[in-house]
């Protein structure tokens, strides 16, 4: 009986592991986006590009490493700063950058620029 | 989705080999001497490699905005002192360039430079080294535009404010605030050149304030209105904006507000310039070169510890000493095949000198925490 239950065991590992592998795979692709900046699909990324990249752009999001006690104190300061977010709206949009920008993710990767035009003389 | 995954995966690895051959970007590539933090509002750190030199050129100095860049017509521009004085000032910039003009060399740090460093993390640009940068600044002293206003006795604070507007009318304008003895002080400049040349329009055209020694908040750019004050200014970026705790906490934890005061002198610090993490180099002689700075006292000695921390030796320091510069380091480093964590640790002429570990505040100000390298020698 347990030899039977080893077998099947053994049948069924790499039928297991495949699962386990397309469970794990979106968080680890996430990471990933996110490393590279990106927003990933939800609907509260809708909210947060139309409620906070009003004044600044991706980056002040995505390079944030953050609990969800400081997610919530900084939507509530942008807010009070005038990011025209509801209650409901905040409560969505802080579930989902707490979801993602947590102090255990790898920083933002940066990106090297040349200096803008107005900061650097015209050669 | 297999091939998908699969082609993810290689692009992963391949970023992941890029992030570990060059982690903190140490060297420009081309003309991209700056790391991106945001595009809007424009904030850009220097890369390693430009704390080599004692004045940071232009093009490479770090930017730091809290909202975008005003478009000044400087034809029209004027710059209003007004308050407690007897005769309150409206200036052009011909009115500024006819006075006496001063040339002062002092480093501007934005006061969260190493936030991104804190652990735990704090809100905020992610600044890691390079939110600062050395040049010589030449405009009118502060003193002499106040000796022709008079302040009236009872003035003890300077507010003021630049040209640029938050986009929304609800977000706290950008206005800060020194005490009158720094105002008064015969370094503050009302700035017009950066490096021998007229200010750029993103380094503050037509001018700027420089604040010798203390944090570049204070430093507001396109300075339009000045106001004298007997009280102390009570707007967003003054109070509650931009303080560090009278006491340090336990990192994390929250702090009173009537705790926090507001930031004046920038704290000792050095960066090596010349390696980044990451580096492979071949055994044998290599001229480590970096910068070391500190408030308004000038630095006494840089320190390099090649074994973690255990045993420091003196690095050369060039001259001369400034109150306010940059002060360029050189150490030749007889390096043998091995695994190094170099660190270096400037200590003032006051005495001061760098912490193991920057003190943690809730702002993420002030970080300067010895710096280190890690890099590999083989043959």
């Amino acid at each position: 009986m347990i030899r039977d239950l080893a077998r099947l065991a053994l049948l069924l590992a790499p039928a297991l592991a495949a699962l386990a592998a397309e469970t794990a795979a979106p968080a680890k692709e996430s990471a990933q986006a996110l490393v590279e900046g990106q927003l990933p699909d939800d609907p509260a990324r809708t909210l947060v590009q139309a409620k906070c990249l009003l004044c600044h752009s991706g980056e002040y999001v995505t390079m944030q490493r953050l609990t969800e006690k400081q997610w919530q104190a900084t939507v509530e300061k942008m807010r009070k700063f005038g990011s025209p977010a509801s209650d409901e709206e905040a409560k969505a949009m802080v579930a989902y950058l707490a979801r993602y920008w947590t102090p255990d993710l790898p920083p933002l990767r940066p990106v090297l620029s040349p200096p803008p035009p107005g900061s650097a003389p015209r050669k | 989705m297999t091939l998908d995954r699969r082609r993810f995966l290689q692009s992963s690895l391949a970023t992941a080999g890029w992030w570990l051959c060059t982690p903190s970007l140490a060297r420009a590539s081309g003309k991209a001497h700056l790391i991106r933090r945001s595009e809007r509002p424009m904030n850009y750190e220097s890369v390693r490699s430009t704390f080599t030199t004692r004045i940071t050129p232009v093009d490479r100095f770090y930017l730091r905005n809290h909202f975008d860049i005003p478009k000044v017509d400087v034809a029209r521009w004027r710059l209003n002192l007004h308050g407690l004085v007897e005769k309150p000032l409206t200036l052009s910039l011909p009115d500024l360039q006819r006075m006496p003009q001063v040339t002062v060399e002092a480093v501007l740090q934005c006061a969260g430079n190493g936030r991104g460093l804190f652990r735990p993390q704090v809100p905020g640009v992610q600044w890691q080294f390079g939110a600062m940068g050395n040049a010589e600044w030449t405009g009118v002293r502060l003193q002499d535009l106040l000796a022709l206003a008079r302040p009236k006795e009872d003035a003890a604070f300077l507010q003021y404010q630049g040209a640029e507007r938050p986009t929304m009318d609800t977000t706290p304008q950008f206005i800060r605030a020194i005490p009158m003895a720094k105002a008064r002080h015969a370094d503050t400049l009302v700035a017009l050149k950066m490096n021998g040349k007229p200010l750029l329009p993103d380094r503050g055209a037509p001018v700027r304030l420089v604040v010798p020694g203390w944090v570049g908040d204070d430093w507001v750019r396109y300075l339009s209105d000045v106001e004298v004050r007997a009280d102390e200014p009570k707007a967003f970026y003054y109070n509650p904006g931009y303080r560090y705790p009278l006491t340090p906490g336990a990192p994390g934890a929250p702090i009173p507000a009537d705790q926090m005061k507001p930031m004046t002198k920038v704290n000792v610090k050095s960066v090596l310039g010349s390696l980044s993490d990451g580096d492979r180099l071949r055994p044998g002689t290599h001229q480590l070169v970096g910068v070391a700075f500190s408030g308004e006292a000038g630095i006494d000695r840089v320190e390099m510890s090649f074994d973690g921390g255990k045993s420091w030796t003196a690095a050369a320091l060039d001259g001369p000493a400034t109150p306010y510069g940059f002060r360029v380091f050189r150490f030749p480093w007889k390096a043998e095949a091995g695994s190094y964590e170099i660190a270096c640790r400037a200590t003032d002429a006051a005495g001061a000198s760098q912490p193991e570990v920057g003190v943690w505040n809730p702002g993420g100000y002030l970080n300067n925490g010895i710096d280190r390298v890690r890099v590999e020698v083989r043959t």
